[in-house]
């Protein structure tokens, strides 16, 4: 089994709680205040019209935006992830997510391992890469990749430092059928032991959920 | 899961060779640099000849040189990211003061090998009197540092604003301005058998400066 798997059986339950969590980009733009609290092991998920702010919840999960109001918090075993550390903790995906074009693949792993700080680079890239079937590439560049392949890519990123929160913007964009089902087999084999957090309308991706909110901001519809 | 000791370290140094890995494979600021560097060079050699003992003019004309061959891609550090739609991927493996150090620390290096050659070419093209080497090279040092320094603030600032290069320009202009006048001064100074203490003064104030402004600005820098 993978190094991520392992590494997260051995952690500890992971929580999120959120209250009155809301952030502005401009006028009529973000995400209307939530409040949640979601507890490992499980899978939650966000839904929600398009422009209602799914995936900048996300990235306040993920400490990549820092909320205009409200509090995120990151729980481990019952001791709250100061922001700084976060990024240890959680593995994120999303479609936003582009890598260097003049680094291979393993190589674009290798920086992120090296720059999070793991102990064992070549093993971790290498582990993660196989889970998401995408070995046999490894050294070729991002930009050879077609679409669902890059998908995979952004997974095994998330999968990289064995994470115990996963945080997946609609993470089967692009993808085939079979990387659908890779989708799922990774969503299940973490949700026993991490959080899995699904922001997506596509209710393929988010039916196996324990936990769903739906984001009930403006959206398109709100703002026209 | 990554070890917590030295992981800011862990990240500079991973961030810096990335950097490098992708300099070299793209050559995409160094050639252009160089290019300018030599080409002025070669061009105000031919247009009027040696400039022998007018050292007003060589420490002017030492730091125009140096300052629009480094400016252009000094001010591409974080553009490039942003551009390449790459800054997602680095902002969720490395915190943004780490981030800052490692193209910091890979503009003074860009900055030293271009000084490697550019500057023995102006000394040999333009018939510069022997410097005072000790005086030479510690104004040269430490006008690199403030300039690689505020290049590299300053292209964080405006990388994710709109109109960037005309902004870059404005901003940059009254903040390079000082370490300007100190550099300039200075290298004429040593020329000229003076004493160049105050602008070495100068120029380690303004570095620390801007360095320590950078630390502490980075962190608020990308929270949206």
């Amino acid at each position: 089994m993978s190094v991520a798997l392992r590494s997260v059986a051995g952690a500890e339950r992971p929580s999120i709680t959120a209250q009155g969590v809301w952030h502005r980009y401009g006028p009529g733009r973000g995400l209307e205040p939530v409040s949640f609290a979601w507890c490992g092991p499980s899978v939650a998920a966000v839904t929600g019209a398009n422009g209602s702010g799914k995936s900048t919840l996300l990235k306040v999960l993920a400490g990549l935006v820092a909320p205009s109001g409200g509090t995120a918090t990151l729980s481990i075993g019952g001791s709250v992830v100061p922001n700084r550390a976060r990024r240890r903790c959680v593995g994120y995906a999303s479609p936003d997510l582009m890598f260097y074009d003049e680094l291979s693949c393993a190589e674009n792993l290798a920086f992120a391992g090296e720059a999070l700080g793991l102990r064992d680079v070549r093993r971790a890239f290498t582990a993660a890469l196989d889970q998401v079937g995408l070995g046999r590439v490894a050294e070729d560049r991002p930009g050879a990749l077609s679409s669902g392949m890059l998908q995979r890519l952004r997974l095994a990123l998330a999968l990289l430092h064995g994470p115990a929160v996963l945080l997946l913007d609609e993470p089967t964009s692009h993808m085939d059928d079979e990387g659908r089902d890779l989708v799922a087999r990774v969503v299940e084999r973490h949700r026993r032991a991490g959080l899995v957090v699904i922001a997506s309308n596509d209710e393929r991706e988010w039916r196996i959920a324990e936990q769903r909110i739906e984001l009930r901001g403006r959206g398109l519809g709100g703002a026209a | 899961m990554p070890s917590n000791g030295s992981s800011s370290a862990a990240a500079v140094w991973a961030v810096l060779r990335k950097e490098c890995r992708s300099e070299w494979r793209t050559r995409y600021g160094l050639n252009a640099a160089l290019l300018f560097a030599v080409t002025t060079l070669t061009a105000v050699s031919f247009a009027i000849g040696r400039l022998g003992n007018r050292t007003d003019l060589l420490a002017a004309l030492l730091w125009i040189v140096l300052l629009f061959a480094a400016l252009a891609s000094l001010s591409h550090a974080f553009v490039r990211e942003v551009e390449g739609r790459t800054l997602l991927l680095l902002r969720l493996v490395a915190s943004p003061a780490a981030i800052a150090t490692g193209k910091l620390v890979f503009n003074l290096l860009f900055l030293g090998v271009l000084e490697l050659v550019t500057v023995p070419l102006f000394l040999v093209l333009m018939g510069a009197p022997p410097p005072r080497w000790g005086a030479f090279l510690g104004i040269l040092g430490l006008g690199s540092i403030a300039l690689g320094g505020c290049a590299t603030l300053v292209g964080a600032v405006i990388s994710q604003a709109r109109g960037r290069g005309a902004l870059y320009a404005a901003v940059s202009f009254p903040l390079l301005l000082p370490m300007l006048a100190a550099a300039v001064s200075g290298t004429r100074a040593q020329w000229e058998g003076g004493p160049v203490g105050s602008e070495a003064r100068l120029l380690t104030a303004y570095a620390a400066a801007v360095v320590g402004a950078s630390l502490l600005l980075y962190d608020r820098l990308w929270e949206d």
